[in-house]
């Protein structure tokens, strides 16, 4: 006997496309989230240092969460969005 | 809105759920419209009434969606109402349900039931209260995981829990109120006796502590007390939250002793700790770390002795199990981001 029933499921479609990459970091804004996981901001502010160096990067704008167990706050992802070309997320450890 | 579906027969529609990838590896009922509208009788809230945003995918979840997967998980009517009322505790930001669900480790939000209504729908508190055979604890736990996984997104394919933990499946006990000599935790929490509240606390699978040898105060806390400070605990190296539930047999003796549940909780806060020196031999110890403790401490002062309970209100002491029972029950905690939240609910 055949059988009506709801599928409550809501995520099974969900997927979020990947941002495009740049071809060339020359004269990009960068942006460097640090989530505060131990040694993320030494990590970081090497990685800043070598962007401009060796890379060409304008600018390099550094960001700090609130806890690595918490989203980034809202006002800092709509901030680095409005000014960086581009942003990389980094983890301690 | 959930679609219809139509299968040849239940049980392809019991495939069909295996098929998804936020289902449990338990069979689920096939929530049909005519289940799903009985499911709603057990509440007088309006079905289309929004409960928040389940993380990490921020899904709006509303009354219907809830009583739709308690169907799923094989839950009666009548505990819908303590599936809502858990349902507001872990969507409080306060308990941070966002880190649990994306967090390497593997903690659950175990949820804690007082008051009468508990008792009326055999929400079980004694005899073998955290294992199998229990339709309210297993089937009420069952129906936030579901919600977790399908409406939240953080099954496992799609997290990063390493090992996750045997309480995923579910993790929902009543407090033994009947056979406890102390006032329940919601009245330790501020609400009054007798309300129905539940408590939702993020925490590792229980750790049992058995002790027949001992029934002084002094001798009795020490297992309990070790255990709540192991290193392989995260509460020894980070200010959160701890359940330790008391066998009543275990209650007992330090009542008889003269302790009120608050001395018992002072003693619990007061002997669980290293030192500094201990600490320090591994485990989670970084110094970068010391600025998130609450118990501010000199790192080369070997003797300096850590507090694992950091900040009294982060320990939920409550009785649970049966007689006869010489156990305690230890749930480390997670990180310094969560809090245990309690909220009144209609019953």
């Amino acid at each position: 006997m055949s059988l009506s029933f709801l599928d409550p499921s809501v995520t099974t479609s969900k997927s979020v496309a990947m941002a495009p990459r740049p071809e060339s970091l020359a004269g990009k804004t960068v942006g460097l989230f640090d989530n505060t996981k131990e040694q993320a901001d030494i990590v970081l502010e090497a990685l800043g240092e070598e962007l401009m160096r060796s890379h060409g990067v304008r600018e390099v704008i550094t960001r700090r969460g609130i806890h690595y167990s918490k989203p980034a706050p809202l006002e800092i992802v709509e901030e680095m969005a409005r000014k960086c070309d581009i942003v990389i997320c980094a983890l301690g450890g | 809105m959930s679609e219809e579906q139509t299968t040849a027969s239940v049980f392809d529609a019991i495939e069909f759920f295996y098929g998804k990838p936020w289902t449990d590896g338990y069979p689920i009922v096939p929530p049909t419209r005519e289940l799903v509208a009985a499911m709603l009788e057990g509440t007088r809230r309006n079905p289309d009434e929004e409960l928040g945003l389940v993380p990490p995918n921020f899904e709006t979840l509303t009354v219907r969606m809830v009583a739709e997967h308690a169907v799923m998980a094989g839950a009666l009517p009548r505990y819908l109402p303590v599936i809502l009322g858990g349902m507001t505790a872990i969507l409080d930001e306060k308990l941070n349900m966002h880190g649990v669900q994306t967090t390497i480790h593997g903690v659950a939000p175990l949820m804690i039931v007082n008051g009468p209504y508990a008792r009326k729908i055999g929400l079980n508190g004694g005899r073998g209260c955290f294992g199998p055979g229990f339709r309210a604890n297993t089937t009420i736990g069952r129906t936030i995981r579901l919600i977790l996984y399908n409406v939240g997104g953080g099954y496992p394919s799609a997290s990063f829990s390493c090992f996750g933990q045997p309480s995923r499946y579910t993790y929902c006990i009543a407090e033994n109120e009947a056979e406890s000599p102390w006032e329940p935790l919601s009245v330790t929490r501020g609400f009054r006796a007798g309300q129905d509240v539940v408590t939702v606390v993020q925490c590792e699978n229980p750790h049992l502590v058995h002790d027949d040898a001992n029934d002084e105060p002094e001798r009795l806390h020490v297992s309990t007390t070790d255990c709540m400070a192991n290193l392989g605990g995260m509460n020894a190296y980070r200010a959160t939250d701890m359940v330790v539930a008391l066998a009543p047999d275990i209650a007992d003796n330090f009542a008889k002793a003269g302790m009120s549940k608050a001395d018992v909780h002072k003693l619990l806060c007061d002997k669980a700790g290293r030192r500094v020196g201990d600490l320090k031999r591994g485990g989670l110890w970084r110094l970068e770390r010391l600025n998130r403790w609450v118990t501010k401490v000199d790192p080369d002062d070997d003797d300096c002795f850590v507090p694992t309970i950091q900040e009294p209100s982060r320990l939920f002491l409550i009785v649970a199990g049966s007689r006869p029972g010489a156990t305690t029950a230890v749930m480390h905690g997670w990180n310094e981001t969560t809090r245990g939240v309690s909220v009144a609910y209609d019953a």
